[in-house]
């Protein structure tokens, strides 16, 4: 036979469900937290990495004229490199809806070349690769916006007008989207489209390479290493007459949405962590309250000789029951929440999940927490509960905490006209004050959080929204080639509704290095200095104005890529073949590190500089009637680019103003989605203490309860006595809450926006959080009462007065 | 050896013929309402194989009094001796395992555990103390309860059963690991008559078994099965001997005479102290001893109980039996109120009995012995 004591476990374990259950919660969600968190974060930091290595991306990219095969077979001769591509990019249009047209980047690539996949490795998810001439594989990323399948047929647009129709015979994934700094990101990226080379003089496009991928053979991670083999890369491009417009630098690990996935990771840990800390508060609480329950069976252990350690190893044993069991439940459900969280993730961050796999690393966390933690929770209840002397255990004086002559008992015996069943919920609430500040502090610190990651997702979207400054136009339109900025304007301006036109000058450089080599790309844009259709966030500095010269503003990223450049300074840009000084006026803060860098000068030293004085081949038009709604925009494009295409015009591209914020905010609405799933964590936390909490008071209660029956309350007069006591709790907490989520947010804010644009938050509030928050935390309140209290109302008064 | 790894019960020899002592025990209780001393200043021995009753009214401090006995409550001063363990001394720790070793406690209240069988709420001290075998606990528990009665309901859940049995239940439990000293709290003050008579028929079986019981009761019939009465009144001891010899009289009354009277001792043939002036003449009541008479007159000597009346008659010339005298002087002015409706004289000498029965005479109206 079990030995009594632990038959008592047993006993304990079983005999009040309810109460066990809600241990057993406290302990899970605190498990779970960090099961989902460790294995997403093991899986995530292990299969983006090793996914992105097993693509084998480019070390190097170089983009020039025109040059071919031998020129590709000369750079495979450079030392330290190990294999190098030639490919050709072209940038046309895709039409994705009735009258719409989308930029499409068509990569041309050697047969043999995809077969092989030496560089720049895709996996082929659906169909076939590689395609066949005159066929196009998709990248899957973006494939929903063609609005085709597999086996559909896309129209592709040349530059002379001819449409062409390409069968889409194969889906894959390109991991290295975003990977150039030309391209805005992976985020702004366009549709990416995969055909033979054979396939280019079709596409009207000239036969050969313009842009250059390679990789090292050793030191794939090291940047310096990597500098020198793309320094020696480019002087074989000038030592053999090519001109190059771009080149990226990037390590073998670095995949394009890394900032993305830190900032996630900083969350997870951040919010991981305080679950876990919050756990422990909710055990304490519930494990107290059992213990309180059990104070005379201590005493009356105690008087059978029981020493104090004899007890207190038969809970700190219960405790252990309650975690295994805890972990048991926590260890595949964590799982399973990771799993779907990677799944969402991998699609939205665009790397290749290896599958769902046992991570020891986050079972062996999950033990240690179980193991530890809740024993340490318990640890103040248990020896509080075991100190209690025989005589107060058995006489139903003691408890762990005392019901004092305190402070608030005099407060509320001075209120003057609340009905005694009030005055009951109110010096009821009060009367634990130990479970209650537990209570609030697991409610209060949930909803803090809660309220805190809408505050966090606000700030992000009205970041994203004050991003939309940077495109202030209703219609973007961009020429295949550069156009008189007069005559686009008159054309322009014909069609109805345009009312004015802006051209502004752009251009893709190169930043000189100290050494003097071509460095990283930039993609510089140069609107009139007295432009109003850009609203930037200055960091440092000022903005461009009418008559500077060489002057330039300056992205987010250069204060991590270049930490020493200061408003002021000088930095060189290679624009083509020329290289030339430029001054830095100011910063602004963009998109984030994984936008690129970008800069900003005047058009009119711009145009002087690459040549096209009076030309651009980008136009901002704002439409006569400023109140626009996005379907609008998009009808006013439409009509734009078929009247300026019958006149002639070469179109690359035509976008309504908010489509360009929309598709640079996406990365940033994952880690909004991100947070609220993580505050959806802490309101579960939450909840979970104020139902353990409501669930002890009235099953503590429960006398009380039977004798206020029997002297004339109600089963309604009870049970409103139970709702306002748990509905105060839940106003209390909500005031905490409100107050504790300024601090809070402000700190979640910053960390985000630290990791993603290396800058403190532009934090804004969100009150409508705080009234959703107290909306959850009343009904929350309310469910938590009414079910026990409308248990302990339907019991007989003999069975409540004989209740122990 | 398995024999190494667990202890067997105290063996009784050892704590003397005195197995409880206490001396000056007072308690004190402090709360928001002020202080409260409910025991103030009790003397009290226990001899091993005595069954006292312990009787008060509701709050006269009986309950404390067996608190500070078991050592579930320190006494604020005084000092509580069982067999030679200053037991007020010991820290909680050690105080749980002597306790459970020494001493079976069975409350008003019964205070089984819900969530065990009988069987092990029976086996549960000798788990705690590690007395007996593991291997022989259950046995031992088994025999217990059907000792009392509930052999058929052992592994039945204290909820399941009626509360005589869980009282039965709880006494067995107290036996568990064969303490000397056996005591309750208001062992029946929950249990009707019929059951009542149960358990009192198990504690008197325990008593002839040699164990020594101390019970708490409110109930005079059942103090009067027991071999000795202690009378609690507002914190202090009422005098055995003043409270056997006017029984029915208040508590209060009582403990005033018991405060009042003043022990003489008579050495052999020595005769009863001559008083100087009538009206101040005491009142003595023989507690131990014997008092004769010259004149081998029928009704003495008088044995402990009796009430003399050094005026009285032939009451004049008592003197101290061959084993001496041991009395109670106790104020005339007192005494005569409890023993005559009119409270001024003691009744006539000539009607006290002829044998033996000096002491019914003596005793005050109302008396029910």
């Amino acid at each position: 036979m079990i030995p009594p004591r632990w038959k008592k476990v047993l006993a304990d374990l079983f005999s009040h469900k309810i109460r066990s259950l809600l241990v057993i919660a406290s302990i899970a969600v605190g498990l779970f937290a960090v099961g989902m968190t460790t294995t997403t974060y093991v899986i995530l930091a292990a299969d983006i990495r090793a996914g992105y290595l097993a693509v084998r991306a480019a070390n190097i990219q170089v983009i020039s004229s025109l040059f071919d095969d031998d020129f590709v077979e000369r750079i495979r001769r450079v030392p330290g490199v190990a294999e190098a591509v030639g490919a050709y990019n072209a940038r046309l249009r895709v039409h994705v809806s009735e009258g719409k047209w989308k930029p499409i980047n068509i990569r041309a690539l050697y047969i043999d070349e995809m077969n092989e996949q030496s560089i720049n490795k895709v996996e082929l998810l659906q169909g076939t690769w590689p395609p066949a001439d005159r066929q196009v594989v998709i990248d899957v990323n973006k494939v929903v916006e063609t609005g085709a399948g597999l086996g559909d047929e896309l129209e592709i647009k040349l530059p002379s007008g001819t449409v062409r129709r390409m069968q889409v015979v194969g889906i894959v994934r390109d991991q290295t989207i975003g990977s150039t700094s030309g391209e805005g990101g992976f985020f702004l990226a366009p549709i990416q489209g995969y055909v033979t080379a054979a396939t280019l003089p079709w596409l009207e496009q000239p036969e050969g390479f313009n842009t250059l991928y390679a990789t090292l053979s050793h030191d794939r991670e090291d940047r310096h290493a990597l500098s020198l083999v793309a320094d020696a890369i480019l002087e074989e491009f000038e030592h053999n007459g090519h001109t190059t417009s771009s080149s990226v630098v990037r390590r073998s690990t670095d995949h394009p949405n890394l900032p993305y996935v830190d900032a996630m990771v900083a969350v997870i840990y951040s919010l991981g962590l305080l679950v876990v800390f919050l756990s422990g508060f909710l055990i304490t609480n519930t494990l107290s309250a059992l213990l309180n329950q059990q104070i005379e069976q201590i005493g009356v252990m105690k008087t059978v000789g029981a020493s104090r350690w004899q007890i207190a190893s038969i809970y700190m044993l219960l405790i252990l029951v309650f975690s295994l069991i805890a972990l048991a439940v926590a260890i595949p459900t964590s799982q399973q929440a990771a799993l779907v969280l990677l799944e969402y993730l991998a699609v939205k961050i665009n790397f290749t999940l290896r599958g769902l796999r046992p991570v020891p690393f986050s079972t062996f966390v999950m033990a240690l927490i179980a193991l530890f933690v809740p024993q340490v929770a318990g640890l103040y209840p248990i020896l509080q509960g075991t100190r209690v002397s025989v005589r107060e255990a058995l006489s139903g004086t003691a408890s762990l905490q005392k019901d004092g002559d305190s402070l608030v008992y005099r407060l509320f015996a001075r209120l003057r006209g609340f009905s005694r069943p009030l005055l009951i919920s109110l010096r009821n609430t009060f009367r634990q004050r130990l479970r209650l500040a537990l209570t609030l502090l697991t409610l209060s610190l949930g909803g803090a959080i809660f309220i805190a990651s809408f505050n966090v997702r606000f700030s992000l979207e009205n970041y994203v929204d004050r991003l939309g400054r940077y495109f202030v136009a209703d219609v973007n339109l961009t020429f295949a080639q550069p156009y008189r900025i007069e005559r686009v304007t008159h054309d322009l301006q014909q069609v109805p509704g345009v009312g004015r036109v802006e051209g502004w000058g752009g251009a893709l450089a190169q930043i000189v290095e100290a050494d003097g080599n071509p460095g990283e790309s930039v993609q510089v844009l140069g609107p009139p200095a007295a432009s109003s259709l850009i609203e930037p966030i200055l960091l440092a500095g000022r903005w461009i104005q009418p008559g500077d010269e060489n002057a330039v503003v300056l992205s987010e990223l250069f204060r991590i890529e270049y930490p020493d450049l200061r408003v002021g300074d000088t930095i060189r840009l290679k624009i083509g073949p020329k290289e030339s000084d430029w001054i830095v006026v100011g910063f602004f803060q963009f998109a984030g590190k994984s936008a690129g860098l970008f800069v900003y000068t005047n058009y009119d030293y711009l145009s002087r500089e690459t040549g096209l004085p009076g030309r651009a081949g980008f136009y901002r038009a704002v439409a006569a009637d400023q109140n626009l709604s996005q379907q609008d925009r998009e009808w006013l494009g439409r009509q734009i680019e078929a009247h300026m295409t019958r006149r002639g015009y070469q179109i690359n591209e035509v976008t309504a103003g908010s489509a360009v914020k929309e598709d640079t905010s996406k990365g940033l609405n994952i880690l909004t989605t991100f947070l609220m799933v993580m505050s959806l964590l802490m309101a579960l936390v939450g909840s979970i203490g104020l139902t353990g909490t409501m669930s002890l008071n009235v099953m503590e209660r429960t006398r009380e309860i039977g004798v206020m029956r029997a002297i004339g309350g109600s089963d309604r007069a009870i049970m409103k006595i139970v709702l306002v006591e748990g509905c105060l709790i839940g106003l209390i907490s909500w005031l905490l809450a409100s107050l504790a989520a300024l601090p809070i947010s402000k700190m979640l804010a910053d960390l985000i926006f630290q990791i993603i644009f290396d800058n403190d938050a532009m934090l804004a509030f969100d009150y409508r959080a705080n009234l959703v928050w107290l909306g959850i935390v009343l009904l929350l309140s309310t469910l938590a009462s009414v079910i026990p209290a409308y248990n302990a109302s339907k019991l007989t008064i003999r069975e409540v007065l004989a209740y122990e | 050896m398995a024999a190494d790894r667990f202890d067997m019960p105290v063996v009784y020899d050892s704590m003397g013929d005195i197995v409880i002592r206490m001396r000056g025990i007072t308690r004190t209780f402090h709360s928001a309402a002020g202080e409260a001393t409910v025991l103030k200043g009790i003397d009290v021995d226990v001899h091993r194989g005595e069954f006292i009753s312990v009787v008060g009214r509701s709050g006269s401090g009986k309950s404390t009094l067996v608190n500070m006995l078991t050592r579930i409550d320190r006494p604020t001063s005084g000092t509580v001796r069982v067999g030679d363990v200053l037991i007020h001394e010991l820290p909680e720790g050690r105080m749980a395992l002597w306790r459970g070793r020494h001493m079976g406690v069975v409350f008003q209240f019964f205070q089984l555990l819900p969530m065990l069988s009988l069987v092990e709420n029976v086996m549960l001290p000798m788990d705690f103390c590690n007395i007996y075998s593991p291997a022989s606990r259950e046995a031992r528990a088994l025999e217990l309860l059907k000792r009392v009665g509930l052999e058929g309901l052992a592994h039945k859940l204290p909820g399941a059963v009626a509360g005589g049995q869980q009282q039965s239940a709880a006494v067995a439990r107290a036996l568990a690991n064969d303490p000397p000293i056996l005591v309750a709290d208001e062992p029946t003050g929950n249990l009707d008559s019929r059951t009542a008579e149960q358990v009192m028929g198990i504690f008197a079986e325990l008593v002839e078994q040699g164990k020594t019981i101390v019970m708490v009761t409110h109930d005079q019939v059942l103090a009067r099965r027991t071999s000795r009465t202690l009378l609690i009144s507002d914190g202090e001891l009422v005098n055995e001997a003043v409270a056997a010899a006017f029984p029915g009289q208040s508590h209060s009354a009582l403990l005033r005479l018991s405060k009042l009277a003043s022990p003489v001792h008579l050495l052999p043939g020595v005769d009863l102290p001559d008083t100087q002036s009538p009206a101040a003449a005491p009142l003595y009541l023989l507690m131990g001893g014997e008092l004769l008479h010259p004149d081998h007159r029928p009704g003495y000597p008088l044995g402990p109980g009796a009430i003399v009346d050094p005026l009285a008659g032939l009451q004049v010339d008592l003197f101290a039996g061959p084993a001496g005298a041991d009395l109670l002087s106790l104020p005339r002015a007192e005494v005569l109120p409890l023993l005559s409706p009119a409270g001024d004289s003691l009744p006539p000498l000539s009607s006290l009995p002829e044998s033996g029965q000096a002491q019914d005479g003596l005793h005050p109206p109302g008396s029910d012995l």
